[in-house]
């Protein structure tokens, strides 16, 4: 039998002595990224869209939205108003969930007007008649800083009065 | 802050990629791995500076990695338990021109490989090996018989 070269433990580098194990901690360890994959695959990390919607005696309010993100993303929200009822001044609020943090690349249709309402953001729609629909693009951008998990809440109002509300998670990934 | 934060994490999932991919599929450098290597490293430029082209964060991303490096190589020096997990270990393939098969099937090698790589180190058959042994760097070093 050869002697082992210097640094080389035959035991340890050869028979493997106490190193049976080190095959499956990898294997454990590849499993663990793979199943990360497969969340991803799954949208637990983002970007796949869900529907939030309530009921009410005036209207029915929806969002469809991304309900996970991540940093830098670009993603849409749509807001969904279908007036049951005449409604004078169609107004969604908009909790700071929905803006901090995040880019608001652009609002389609513009509202009427924009204001803040005790820090809220109240988007003015106008007026909808009984039946109308009205659909309300709002495209977002994660700003990269932006980590963590919120909850945002959305209500309908017409003029000051509540007609209809809604709350959703986001959860952002860095 | 973050960008440093993104650094170091960016620093540590490679480092811990590298260490359970398997550290022969890292020490050949086939125009296909090339290719890999250069769009894993956009893929991490991107996670890491983000939307940010000042030369501020080139200089706290380039720094933490380069501060990360050092850390990993005083560790290595310092401390030899450390090292078997952040290097691994040497692996003994072929004894006395004997193939040792489970170290082999262990590191995913076949016997093709390992007469691919004797004969780029001038050895024309196995059996005149005296010791292969794959190396922490995934390279593997051959001791022909005398």
């Amino acid at each position: 039998m050869a002697d082992q070269p210097d640094g080389i433990v035959l035991t340890r580098h050869r028979d493997l002595q106490g190193r049976q194990w080190h095959p499956w901690v990898r294997r454990a360890l590849v499993c663990l990224v793979a199943l990360v994959l497969l969340l991803a695959l799954l949208g637990f990390v983002g970007q796949s869209t869900s529907t939030t919607t309530t009921d009410a005696a005036a209207a029915t309010l929806a969002v469809n939205a991304p309900s996970a993100v991540r940093g830098g993303l670009l993603y849409q929200a749509r807001f969904t108003v279908m007036a049951h009822q005449e409604l004078q001044h169609a107004t969604l609020v908009l909790n700071e969930g929905w803006i901090e943090g995040l880019t608001v690349n652009t609002i389609e249709p513009g509202p009427v007007n924009e204001a803040s309402r005790n820090g809220d953001l109240a988007l003015e729609l106008g007026h909808l008649a009984a039946g109308a629909k009205y659909v309300l693009f709002m495209d977002y951008q994660v700003n990269p800083t932006t980590v963590g998990s919120r909850t945002l809440h959305l209500e309908l109002d017409d003029g000051e009065q509540p007609v209809a509300s809604l709350t959703r998670q986001l959860r952002i990934w860095p | 802050m973050d960008i440093v934060l993104r650094a170091a994490l960016a620093f540590a999932f490679i480092f811990f990629l590298t260490r359970i991919v398997g550290r022969r599929e890292l020490s050949s450098l086939e125009p296909f791995d090339l290719i890999l290597l250069i769009v894993l490293g956009d893929l991490v430029q991107q996670g890491v500076t983000q939307s940010d082209y000042s030369v501020t964060g080139l200089i706290l991303a380039a720094g933490t990695i380069a501060m990360m490096q050092a850390f990993v190589a005083y560790l290595n020096f310092r401390f030899k338990r450390v090292r078997v997990v952040l290097d691994g270990e040497p692996i003994v393939l072929i004894e006395d021109g004997r193939v040792l098969t489970r170290n082999v099937h262990r590191e995913r090698l076949t016997r093709h490989e390992l007469e691919e790589q004797a004969r780029l180190s001038q050895i024309d058959s196995l059996d005149k090996v005296r010791w292969a042994v794959l190396e922490t760097s995934g390279a593997i070093s051959f001791i022909p018989k005398n």
